[in-house]
């Protein structure tokens, strides 16, 4: 009964709609009463481009450097793919040779298993902790709320490198993270459940080197997630959760029923940009693990396509790998918008 | 008047065109190097100088860069017309032979004759500086590079700890394993190591290996030989040696989350363990931080397990020297690598902590420096130096690594790193 009426609820409600992925609030009431409001601008804008080649003009210059610095680089590196090339001498077209050489190669397949593993710390973790955050924060008015909102950010906007040598640090051997658990005495307790060892060499340890540097990633892009959901939270009109009170819903009923269909367009927006991120992670890597050590444990796609590519001058095979990884990332973003769009069409 | 002036420039230019030619032509030469610290820096310079003023026409203009962008670097810009006359070279499959099978480098055999390079140093180093001409086989044809450092890998030791424990240098296998207990009953690390960083378990423990193997096998699986083999029974033995090794604590606990230039370092330096087994670049740093290093660290090599009088011991010559195939100086090239790589430069280079490829003037027997020097000089003139295995397994640190934290068994390895290896041919 409550459900039903909650759904309903939600139907009524004006739906935030998110294009592209890329607008994260947007009001279109909000705009079309600004135009109407100045006659001049609606003026000018109903005024037409007398022609196509007007508009031309204005895209050329986007145009060019997309052309020139996006579309031609994609398109070699599809070509390179397909030849036997050192990076320097004269390359060789050999069918699909390089591709068929990718399904045998042990180290490649498990990168792009690392890359999936990954992507737990890099999607569905960091979005668990971003809904948890923002249901703490929205619903409760707390004092200096923009510095939390602002320092649990932080993260996002590091560099990656930076981060890396940070993590790599508190990681350390005699770093911070084995003191605080000798100190606390954690260490002995873990210790004699044989869940620890002696000093435990968290990024070079065959066990803990690839959660650690999971965990890492989770670090980085929680914040992105916060943020996106904090957005989309304020869209949620309050209305909603008056209704939801009135029925008598608990706070996690009301983030069930209420915060999260209200982020759900959020969600996927988040869903897509970290798992890019998951898929095409390198510097993180390269900082923390040294080229995706110990043996093959945290190796990803983008190491070796840069191994293959500048240190063993395989750069038609690095080409090749290139390719297969952006395949995939092409394709699961795909599905999602796809998903996206129903999903926009039916509410 | 305007006649007058032409004339005059015209005069003019006939004049400085007479100049030119009746001098040598002003020739800038381009030189690439790996020398990037403050105090090499200043020693190239010197040597620079000294060669500009042999030869008053040469402008030398020199670019440093460390040695993994000069290894990227290279391809490209020996494939430019403007591109360094004279660049240093890594070497290996995929440093020098792919240089030399896009016909970038020019063979140096003529002027190895002309200046007597080849008396520099012993014969089976200037294989390591030699490809077939179609950069396929390594370690035979022409000679494309010269080298002015050289580098063995031995152990840095602490001789106060050694006293403290009543140890001596060891000299057979029995006595270093005995000594490995010795100092580990004193409370110390036996032997400090960080295997975080990947390349310093291949010089660990291929420093293990070369004392079980000999030269040939080496010599064939480096230079991929016809028979050229990894799965022998010496890298099995050498892998169980590893094995117990660890098993038994003798190396830093938690090496594998220690990197090499800190943790690594630190430990040597901050007495936690009595032995360091590394290469020996790290001389100059180990004489700049220890107190009196040159008195109380001490360097020696690791034994031979197959009883041989000199141990065969992982080492070679640093980067040489080699002449882009498309330049127009190729003489005045090998002019200035005959002064960079002669004895002029071994003594310069020897002051700032270096090992140089060829024995300096002067040095004190019994310091660090001169311990250096003296494992070097033993091994390369009994011709037992031996190899880094990622000249032709690039990848070996990573099954090393599988190895040592009993992911694969030591046959295991040795078939991993063979299937890789037959896989790159």
């Amino acid at each position: 009964m409550f459900k039903k009426i909650m759904s309903q609820a939600s139907n009524s409600s004006s739906e935030p709609t998110v294009k592209h992925g890329v607008e994260i609030v947007s009001t279109p009431s909000f705009s079309e009463r600004l135009q109407s409001l100045i006659p001049w601008r609606r003026r000018t804008s109903a005024v037409p481009f007398s022609s196509g080649s007007q508009a031309l003009l204005f895209i050329l210059p986007g145009l060019i450097i997309y052309v020139v610095f996006v579309l031609f680089p994609i398109i070699g590196t599809i070509r390179y793919s397909f030849m036997e090339w050192t990076g320097f001498t004269e390359p060789e077209w050999i069918g699909l040779d390089n591709y068929r050489e990718l399904m045998d190669d042990e180290d490649f397949i498990k990168a792009i298993q690392n890359n999936f593993f990954f992507s737990i710390f890099y999607t569905i973790i960091p979005i668990l902790i971003g809904l948890f955050l923002v249901s703490l924060m929205s619903r409760s008015r707390l004092k200096g709320m923009f510095i939390f909102r602002a320092g649990l950010f932080v993260p996002q906007v590091m560099s990656p490198v930076v981060v890396g040598i940070i993590w790599r640090w508190l990681f350390d051997y005699s770093g911070p993270i084995n003191r605080a658990l000798s100190i606390t005495g954690l260490q002995g307790v873990f210790e004699s459940v044989g869940l620890l060892r002696r000093v435990t060499p968290w990024l070079g340890d065959f066990t803990y080197a690839p959660y650690a540097v999971g965990m890492v990633g989770t670090w980085v892009e929680y914040g992105l997630c916060m943020v996106l959901f904090l957005a989309g939270i304020q869209s949620i009109s309050e209305e909603l959760y008056d209704a939801a009170i009135v029925f008598g819903a608990n706070p996690l009923q009301q983030f069930w029923f209420v915060t999260l269909p209200g982020l759900r367009q959020h969600v996927l927006v988040a869903f897509v940009l970290t798992f890019i991120a998951a898929l095409r992670v390198f510097d993180l890597v390269f900082v923390l693990t040294r080229q995706g050590g110990p043996g093959r444990e945290t190796i990803v796609t983008s190491i070796l396509v840069y191994k293959n590519t500048f240190n063993l001058h395989r750069a038609g095979y690095g080409a090749a790998m290139a390719v297969v990884l952006a395949t995939i990332i092409v394709v699961i973003s795909a599905g999602v918008f796809w998903l996206q769009s129903r999903d926009s069409e039916n509410a | 008047m305007k006649k007058l002036s032409l004339l005059l420039v015209v005069a003019l230019l006939v004049a400085t065109m007479g100049t030119t030619t009746a001098q040598d032509e002003e020739i800038t030469l381009v030189v690439w190097d790996n020398f990037t610290r403050e105090a090499e820096q200043e020693m190239i310079e010197e040597l620079n100088a000294m060669f500009e003023e042999m030869n008053p026409n040469v402008t030398i203009q020199r670019e440093a860069y460390d040695t993994s962008d000069l290894t990227q670097l290279a391809p490209r810009a020996l494939s430019e017309d403007n591109g360094p006359d004279v660049i240093m070279v890594n070497q290996g499959f995929s440093g020098m032979g792919a240089l030399v099978e896009a016909g970038l480098l020019l063979p140096l055999n003529d002027y190895a004759d002309q200046y007597g390079w080849w008396d520099r140093y012993a014969e089976g180093l200037h294989a390591r500086n030699s490809f077939s001409e179609d950069g396929t086989e390594f370690g035979t044809g022409n000679l494309y590079s010269v080298s002015n450092t050289a580098e063995v890998v031995g152990i840095y030791y602490h001789k106060s700890i050694f006293e403290e424990l009543g140890l001596e240098v060891p000299t057979t296998w029995d006595e270093f394993v005995s000594a490995l207990t010795t100092i580990q009953e004193g409370g110390y690390t036996p032997i400090v190591f960080g295997s975080l960083d990947g390349w310093p378990a291949i010089h660990t423990w291929g420093a293990i290996q070369h004392a079980y193997s000999d030269l040939a096998t080496i010599d064939n699986f480096m230079y991929r030989a016809a028979d050229g083999t990894f799965e022998t029974e010496a890298n099995v033995q050498a892998a169980e040696t590893m094995l117990g090794w660890i098993e038994n604590g003798y190396f830093s606990p938690g090496f594998e989350g220690m990197d090499y230039d800190n943790a690594t370092y630190g430990a040597f330096i901050g007495f936690e363990g009595a032995m360091w087994l590394t290469g020996s670049w790290m001389t100059g740093s180990i004489v700049e931080d220890v107190e009196d290093a040159e008195a109380t660290v001490g360097f020696f090599l690791l034994p031979s397990a197959a009883g041989e009088e000199v141990p065969l011991t992982i080492g070679g010559v640093g980067l040489g020297y080699g002449i882009r195939a498309g330049t127009e100086h190729a003489d005045i090239a090998a002019a200035y690598i005959d002064l960079i790589t002669g004895p002029e430069a071994a003594n310069l280079l020897f002051a700032q902590g270096y090992l140089p490829a060829i024995t300096p003037e002067e040095y004190e027997s019994g310091t660090l420096t001169g311990d250096v020097i003296e494992a070097w000089e033993l091994i390369s003139s009994s011709n037992k130096v031996g190899h880094y295995l990622d000249w032709t397994a690039p990848d070996i640190a990573a099954d090393i690594q599988e190895m040592m934290a009993g992911e694969v068994s030591p046959d295991e390895f040795t078939a991993n790193v063979q299937e890789d290896y037959e896989s790159g041919e």
